[in-house]
């Protein structure tokens, strides 16, 4: 017996699938979680686009505890739904597209704070996004908003 | 219940029902939307009740065309999704709670509207809004988790 079939014949696996309010709950979750990512990065990533200039652009970090809480909300979500039906998650490609748009999404975020968000010396002019720096800020709203696609479209699509 | 027959076999509804793509591109426009809608009323809600002080109130209450475009999108998309499925939507209690609670957070949203329009002083630049806006802001954050949750538990009524 696999991995995949393994999980989704635990206790806890089995529990989600079945229950009356679980599925439903952590879909929810994964829901606000959802809208929290989106609001906090796709701010952030418009910023460093330019748009909302008269927003401090370091300060604009400080809606990254908001990014975090949900991103971590749709991670335990995300994996307990998973649980429940693990084999046909895991060979749905339209999910591993999710995934993967996740992960550039994810290193998209780490490189623009590498880059635009650190604090410039004291007596240096405040940082401008680069134009490489808009790239990133602009792929990433494509990879964030593609998942959301992607992932309301595993029911519909192979 | 005749209306809502009549509703689901309007040209739009069998349009839907017949081209496969329709119903799945609305229903992720609808999650688009909402990322939008609720995403940009957190930020705001959150920076009223003093989350993200470093950035200016006013501006942050500036988000709210992207509330709008949220909204806008998903009351297209909701109500196409309704026509298609409307004697299944229109007798579902769960639908009807989320429109009760989208109502109360819509008029919460104009009296939130009132106040920062009709603001004595200058709050909104000061960015120090008074007790009353954050109950407003609290309520409004409340009512949109409570309206996310009665749709997404639409589908097991």
């Amino acid at each position: 017996m696999g991995f995949l079939e393994w999980l989704e014949q635990t206790d806890f696996g089995t529990w989600v699938g079945e229950s009356l309010w679980a599925y439903p709950f952590f879909e929810t979750m994964h829901t606000i979680g959802m809208a929290m990512v989106i609001g906090s990065l796709g701010l952030i990533n418009l910023r460093v686009l330019g748009y909302k200039s008269e927003l401090p652009l370091l300060a604009t970090q400080k809606l990254l505890p908001l990014a975090w809480i949900g991103f971590t909300m749709n991670l335990i979500s995300g994996l307990t739904l998973f649980a429940s039906d693990a084999q046909h998650f895991w060979n749905s490609y339209t999910f591993r597209v999710k995934i993967v748009l996740i992960v550039l999404g994810g290193i998209n975020a780490a490189i623009l704070g590498r880059r635009v968000f650190q604090e410039p010396p004291a007596g240096t002019p405040p940082v401008v996004p680069t134009s490489g720096a808009k790239w990133i800020a602009a792929s990433s709203l494509v990879f964030w908003f593609g998942a959301i696609c992607a992932g309301r479209l595993i029911a519909y699509l192979p | 219940m005749e209306f809502l027959v009549w509703l689901e076999h309007t040209a739009i509804a069998n349009a839907i029902r017949t081209t496969p793509w329709m119903y799945p591109t609305f229903e992720t426009l609808h999650y688009v939307g909402l990322s939008l809608l609720v995403g940009g009323i957190m930020l705001i809600d959150l920076r009223v009740l003093g989350v993200a002080r470093q950035l200016p109130l006013k501006s942050m209450i500036g988000l709210l065309p992207f509330v709008w475009v949220g909204f806008i999108i998903n009351a297209i998309t909701g109500s196409l999704l309704f026509i298609y499925g409307a004697t299944g939507f229109g007798t579902n209690s769960m639908f009807y709670l989320k429109m009760t609670f989208m109502v109360i957070a819509g008029v919460n949203a104009l009296a939130f509207d009132v106040a920062v329009r009709r603001a004595r002083t200058d709050w909104v630049a000061a960015g120090l809004p008074p007790a009353y806006v954050k109950v407003f802001a609290t309520l409004s954050f409340a009512l949109w988790l409570c309206v996310v949750t009665a749709g997404r538990w639409m589908a097991y009524r």
